[in-house]
């Protein structure tokens, strides 16, 4: 009796316990609930109302007197970053002219990638006042999420406003309103191992023009002896951020854009289903490219590196990558993707943008927006482009300001691969509306068509065009009508 | 009249409970208590009650949708495929891993000869950090360069698509589990080492045989350690993510993306928080049952 009765109190306990940690788990939640947030001490969200908040632009937080504005943002170059004293001194030269604003400057913390870092930093209370990776294709999530503040009161009485290229800012612009401050800036194309070309009978200098050539070009390029093969895939899951550029070369792409916001899917188009029998061809009928077909996006490159790929998807940016593992440049090249039935083959826009933190106060906010102004100036630009030529450093031969052209800065690069980068810009584009959201649906068909040789392309993209109807679409859809 | 002794039961009782607080266990247990709470507890509630909104990470909770996350994932084919493969990838470490740290154990016992040392060479791999143990075979997989293939062409068997085959890709990110079972060996070992040895003894006195012993005396000693190591295996299946997530990224065509890469997924490429909550919520349910039942055959045996 006595234990039983000592059981019981101790129940009682217990269940009193995880009743006032359910309360307070309750109450937890509930104290960052909108209503708490806007009253408390934490500022409120200025994208709620940019209207109201951001009517003052950049304040005069950099002036010589007034309080001290503290910013933190993550971008303190890496130890082994070879542009760390310049990165340095702009710092400095920052603080200087701004003795009113002390910016902290972070390595991002560890973790599996940026965008959780970000993300799980930002819902913590933790992210930096100004971020400057976030990715074209995900700023539009990040937006949907308030993980991004309201920019336009700022661009509109911008200076420089103009001196930005139209397609850097495409994707930070959502529903006329500025959320990204363009960063950088690449495009991709087709790039390829001059040696290999050579040893297999072909000119070093002529890429393939089409999907015909790159067939007829692969062939010769396999050499299952020596483990070479001709065309790295991506089947990874990022395989559809590879597999839209066959879709548009077949003159489609994955979504349309409505011009209400909708979305519509087009994966059973006919030029996605070419897209994908070709994709599916390559590696089954004509096995040109790599048995592993799943393997990650370096090891495609680490294939590139060791002279067992001959042709790969590159970037503009990248070219100091190419060479710091041993590369010659000479000997790469680099030009627009090859033309499929649509007698077109448009390269692909990527890059960054600065995003600042609405949870910060408007002080910070101002501070912030004139720091970044300031990395992004044409005079700072010019000192980093001016750095890589004097050190050796390969420049991205593509700015994201009109005033500055990295042409003047490359005279350590063939010129050939300028000449293919600037062709490789004149037809570009963005990836597909609503990426982040559709793409295990892509992926998953894509794998399919790459691992099942008998398995049918239509059906493939059928069951997966289904599926994200039903599941992202029309909830997508109907949240924005 | 009432009687002059009545008893007075109520004080006594009272002053004597309060008398025997046990205050220095509730010291020691205390931070923990709280810690567990906080880290276990405190996680779950959260994750059911992001599950009720559409939930925004920087204005949390966001709009309350009741029941239409647990509706959208009933509806979702992604979901019930990270279901099936959860499942699949539950029966397949079942079949290939678990038995796996028994028999070694067993075996163990029986060698006297170096003992020590082969507990401690079973140990070793344990040190290994998982991600980097999943790499490395993530390279032996390699379907062009790596030594699997290798080694099987040479001796004439082909190669496979190891991580490249829907068919194969489950098999294959389990086959690593069956290496790396040192502390499950180590935890048998134990409970073998606490048989009395008189009734080993005794059982071969009274004929019983290799397979008798192993049936009457050793298996009803090792029950319990079993039970306790099924359900830390069952929570550990479920949540198992480091593997699929290094080998595979979940592919190819979804076939080893289990729930708590859908969770991840959700979370972080999708934004979809609350769907994420809700997505753990029935991986606790389906956890929470299958240990129940564990532990409910276990009593009734």
């Amino acid at each position: 009796m006595r234990s039983n009765s000592w059981l019981g109190r101790r129940m009682f306990i217990a269940v009193v316990l995880v009743f006032v940690l359910v309360i307070s788990a309750c109450s937890s939640g509930g104290g960052n609930s909108p209503s708490t947030s806007n009253g408390g001490t934490t500022p409120r969200a200025t994208n709620d109302k940019p209207d109201d908040t951001n009517k003052e632009p950049a304040g005069n937080s950099g002036e010589g007197s007034g309080p001290i504005v503290e910013l933190t943002v993550w971008d303190a170059p890496k130890p082994e970053d070879p542009q760390k004293s310049l990165t340095e001194e702009v710092f400095s030269e920052f603080e200087k002219q701004n003795p009113n604003i002390k910016v902290t400057h972070e390595l991002m913390p560890q973790g599996t990638n940026d965008r959780e870092v970000f993300v799980t930093a930002m819902a913590g209370g933790n992210g930096p006042d100004a971020y400057h990776a976030a990715h074209f294709p995900i700023i539009g999530d990040w937006v949907g999420q308030g993980l991004a503040l309201d920019l336009t009161s700022y661009w509109d009485s911008y200076a420089d406003k103009d001196q930005f290229i139209e397609s850097s800012l495409q994707a930070g612009t959502i529903d006329g309103k500025v959320y990204g401050f363009p960063n950088d800036m690449y495009v991709t194309g087709l790039l390829w191992n001059k040696k290999l070309f050579e040893a297999a009978g072909l000119d070093r200098n002529t890429p393939p023009a089409n999907w015909d050539e790159v067939i007829s070009f692969g062939k010769k390029l396999t050499n299952t002896d020596k483990k070479q093969y001709a065309l790295t895939l991506l089947g990874m899951e990022w395989a559809d951020w590879w597999f839209e550029y066959y879709v548009w070369q077949a003159g489609g792409d994955l979504t349309e854009l409505q011009a209400d916001g909708t979305v519509k899917l087009t994966f059973t188009d006919e030029p996605t289903v070419q897209a994908l029998q070709y994709y599916k061809d390559l590696k089954w009928t004509h096995k040109i490219v790599q048995n592993n077909v799943l393997q990650s996006y370096q090891d495609n490159m680490n294939d590139l590196f060791q002279g067992r790929a001959a042709m790969t998807n590159g970037a503009s940016g990248s070219f100091g990558e190419y060479a710091a593992n041993g590369l010659d440049l000479n000997d790469l090249g680099f030009a627009p993707y090859p033309a499929g039935p649509s007698g077109k083959g448009p390269s692909q826009i990527g890059g960054a943008y600065w995003i600042l933190n609405p949870k910060s106060s408007k002080e910070k906010q101002d501070a912030a927006w004139k720091y970044v102004t300031y990395m992004m100036s044409k005079e700072v630009r010019e000192k980093y482009y001016q750095f890589q030529m004097d050190n050796g450093i390969f420049p991205n031969l593509l700015s994201v300001r009109k005033d500055v052209d990295p042409g003047q800065y490359t005279t350590n690069v063939p010129q050939d691969l300028i000449d293919g980068v600037t062709k490789a810009a004149a037809e570009a584009r963005l990836e597909y509306y609503l990426k982040e959201r559709l793409t295990p649906y892509v992926v998953k068909a894509v794998q399919q068509a790459l691992t099942e040789e008998k398995s049918d392309v239509k059906v493939l993209l059928q069951k997966a065009q289904e599926a994200a109807q039903k599941e992202v679409i029309d909830a997508y859809n109907a949240s924005v009508k | 009249m009432k009687p002059i002794m009545e008893p007075k039961p109520q004080l006594r009782p009272v002053i004597s409970w309060r008398m025997k607080i046990p205050w220095t266990p509730i010291l020691f247990l205390t931070p923990a208590v709280i810690a567990f709470l906080l880290f276990k507890y405190y996680p779950l509630v959260q994750a059911i009650y992001m599950s009720f909104f559409d939930y925004k990470v920087i204005d949390p909770p966001g709009r309350f949708v009741g029941l239409s996350n647990y509706s959208y994932l009933f509806h979702s084919s992604e979901f019930w495929n990270a279901l099936r493969n959860t499942f699949a990838f539950f029966l397949i470490y079942f079949i290939l891993t678990f038995w796996v740290p028994i028999v070694q154990a067993i075996l163990l016992n029986e060698i006297r000869f170096a003992n020590k040392t082969i507990r401690v060479l079973y140990l070793l791999p344990t040190a290994v950090p998982a991600v980097a143990g999943f790499l490395l075979w993530k390279w032996l997989y390699n379907p062009d360069y790596g030594l699997l293939n290798y080694l099987l062409e040479f001796i004439g068997l082909g190669s496979f698509g190891w991580l490249n085959d829907p068919a194969m890709a489950k098999w294959a990110i389990v086959i690593p589990g069956i290496f790396g079972s040192g502390m499950s060996m180590l935890i048998y070992y134990s409970a073998l080492q606490g048989i009395p040895s008189e009734n080993i003894e005794a059982a071969k006195i009274d004929g019983a045989g290799p397979w008798k012993r192993m049936i009457s005396i050793v298996f009803p000693s090792l029950k319990f350690v079993i039970g306790i190591q099924f359900i830390a295996f069952i929570s550990g299946v479920f949540l198992t993510f480091d593997p699929m997530y290094i080998m595979t990224g979940g592919g190819p065509a979804n076939s080893t993306r289990t729930l708590s890469m859908l969770v991840f997924d959700s979370s972080f490429k999708e934004f979809r928080f609350g769907v994420a909550g809700a997505i753990s919520f029935v991986m606790f349910i389906i956890i929470a049952v299958i240990t129940y039942i564990q532990i409910r055959v276990s009593r009734t045996d």
